[in-house]
């Protein structure tokens, strides 16, 4: 099986994330197999793959939501149970996941607070987000009023509340429409440019173009890695989606 | 309006049951159990009430008074201290003395034999059943006899304030433990489960908040809202009923808001077995029925068959009610109940350390 390495300067900067042959077993059923990828620090990265390769498990166990089986798992140089860890990472779900019996403002206000931010903080903290993410003028309306857009804008700006300076995104547009989409990934480019550190998980090969580096995953485990254009050229097409699916055939036959 | 239409619709609801086993389950069961425990709570007579026999009657007449009672009805025990004896009552360990003084045989032939009876009216059913069982023995007597038998009773009442109690005062502080635990219990159910389901759960645990800090925010929150449902049972009990409460209402106010904690880290216990809302709501009646049969609502404890009984004592609903008895109906204030205080705040620990294992439980997982 082929496996193509990227080629960077070695060594120069911090890993922001180390997953290294991990393994996350559910009875025989390897939902993680051997899974191994570094994330530089201040990079965007981008885990591609099918529904179903593990992606979200990967960004859970990175969370500290769920643990592996086996394997080394490294966030900022931390394990990702350790306390220290937690206001340095910003999650952002696939679902919602926000209180939908309250406000934005009152759901940000929540997290901040669990963060340890002081009211003053907390309030100036919380009036930059919702600007940034174009919510003011919904601030304080109930999430189960807002749209699918909303929402997803409202779930961002919760991510961010910590100021993180890893920010891992499980499917950011999935449903989103045209128009949000562009507006996100100015948003993360912004921010990239800033020194956070983004590591992303899609299944639109498109998207993921922006990305610094790229990992195609494939059940569990990595088909291969680097930039959008050195992938493109090892599998000798000019979309990532071709590659992925040229990756995966031969995977299949080894 | 086609037919067919309509038995199409008929026949997904019913095809979605074969591939819900839990809800077929709740369909059968529930409605069994339902009657089983209502029936044995509605149908029951009270039984084993729990009486103490002081005899020092001369001649046989006490004795074959006494054994013309229905030994199954009342649990009848044999003492010799009286003083002792009306402790016992006073003190909630029984709830009568029968007292026949050394005359009473003599009293009988010669016009007028009295016995005293200590009564505990605090619960309507057991100190009912105490005079009725009295009054049929005194009749079977007479049969057996005969003649005539001139017997008077002297009843003192070990709680005087609660002389009149009706049975409504000693249904209130059942109801008001079986509301505040069923509420409790249903809300943070529903809750965590919705917690677990929109992935709020997950957004709370990357923060740096605790389990620990998690499970008690909640409990603080249920405390508060449990005095406000408490004061509510009360001021309508009182103002509406007229219901009896001699003792202190913040110590019954205590044991309410205690027992809103131990149902709601039971809440968040069995969360973890629910998958949807839906299934938490099945979870339900088979909570909340046999905590109706056990913790001596509307069954006195001492009425259910022996080996059921220790049952009760492991549920916390029935010591909340007892206090609540022991302070509404008895007067009794901080010093008499800080057992039923200390048990429910036993629980209330036992509980919430679990229910903060297994939250931690799932995120190891």
């Amino acid at each position: 099986m082929s496996f193509i390495q990227a080629r960077g300067e070695a060594g120069a900067v911090a890993d922001a994330v180390v997953f290294e042959d991990v393994v996350k077993a559910y009875g025989k059923f390897h939902a993680l197999d051997g899974l191994a990828f570094r994330v530089r620090e201040g990079e965007m990265y981008g885990l591609l793959g099918p529904n179903g390769a593990g992606k979200t498990t990967a960004i859970r166990i990175l969370a500290g939501l769920q643990r592996a089986t086996s394997g080394r798992v490294e966030v900022l140089g931390r394990k990702p149970s350790d306390p220290e860890v937690r206001p340095l990472v910003g999650y952002m779900p696939q679902e919602t996941a926000l209180y939908l019996d309250l406000t934005v403002r009152e759901n940000l206000d929540l997290f901040g607070s669990l963060y340890g931010m002081s009211r003053e903080a907390r309030a100036k903290r919380i009036d930059d987000l919702l600007e940034f993410v174009e919510l003011t003028r919904w601030a304080d309306e109930l999430i189960t009023k807002l749209s699918g857009g909303m929402k997803h804008r409202a779930s961002l700006a919760a991510a961010l509340l910590p100021k993180p300076r890893l920010l891992v995104l499980d499917e950011p547009t999935v449903g989103v429409d045209p128009e949000l989409r562009a507006g996100f990934w100015q948003r993360f480019e912004r921010m990239g440019r800033e020194g956070t550190t983004i590591l992303l998980t899609t299944h639109y090969m498109d998207e993921a173009r922006r990305c610094a580096r790229v990992g195609l995953m494939r059940r569990g485990r990595l088909l291969a890695e680097g930039s959008p254009a050195e992938i493109m050229a090892a599998a000798g097409v000019d979309n990532l989606e071709d590659a992925f699916l040229r990756l995966a055939g031969r995977g299949a036959e080894a | 309006m086609r037919p067919t239409r309509v038995l199409a619709v008929t026949r997904k609801t019913l095809s979605a049951l074969r591939h819900d086993p839990r809800t077929v389950a709740l369909m059968l069961l529930a409605p069994i159990m339902a009657m089983l425990i209502f029936g044995f709570a509605f149908g029951s007579e009270t039984k084993h009430v729990p009486v103490l026999v002081v005899n020092e009657d001369q001649g046989p007449l006490a004795g074959q008074l006494v054994s013309q009672l229905d030994h199954v009805a009342l649990d009848l025990s044999n003492a010799t201290d009286l003083a002792a004896a009306r402790d016992d009552v006073r003190e909630g360990r029984a709830v009568a003395v029968l007292h026949f003084p050394a005359g009473f045989s003599a009293g009988a032939s010669s016009g007028g034999a009295h016995l005293d009876l200590l009564l505990d009216t605090t619960n309507s059913q057991l100190s009912g059943a105490v005079v009725r069982e009295m009054a049929a023995a005194a009749q079977r007597l007479l049969q057996s006899r005969g003649a005539p038998l001139p017997v008077t009773t002297d009843v003192t009442y070990a709680h005087p304030e609660a002389k009149d109690a009706r049975f409504i005062d000693s249904f209130v502080p059942g109801i008001m433990a079986f509301a505040v635990t069923l509420f409790t219990t249903l809300l943070t159910l529903l809750a965590f489960v919705g917690e677990r389901t929109t992935g709020t759960l997950d957004r709370l645990r990357v923060t740096p908040a605790t389990e620990a800090e998690i499970v008690l925010g909640y409990e603080i929150a249920f405390g508060v809202i449990a005095a406000v449902q408490a004061t509510l049972l009360l001021a309508v009990a009182i103002l509406l009923y007229h219901v009896l409460v001699v003792g202190p209402v913040l110590v019954a106010a205590l044991l309410v808001i205690l027992t809103a904690i131990d149902a709601q880290a039971i809440g968040i216990l069995i969360s973890a077995a629910a998958q949807r809302e839906g299934q938490a709501v099945q979870m339900i009646p088979f909570i909340i029925l046999p905590v109706f049969l056990l913790s001596g609502i509307f069954v006195p404890v001492e009425t259910l068959p022996s080996w059921l009984r220790p049952l009760s004592y492991l549920l916390p609903p029935t010591w909340a009610i007892q206090g609540l008895r022991d302070v509404m109906l008895r007067g009794w204030g901080l010093e008499h109940v800080w057992l039923h205080v200390a048990v429910l705040l036993g629980f209330a620990l036992l509980f919430t350390l679990l229910a903060i294992a297994g939250l931690r439980r799932s995120r190891a997982a």
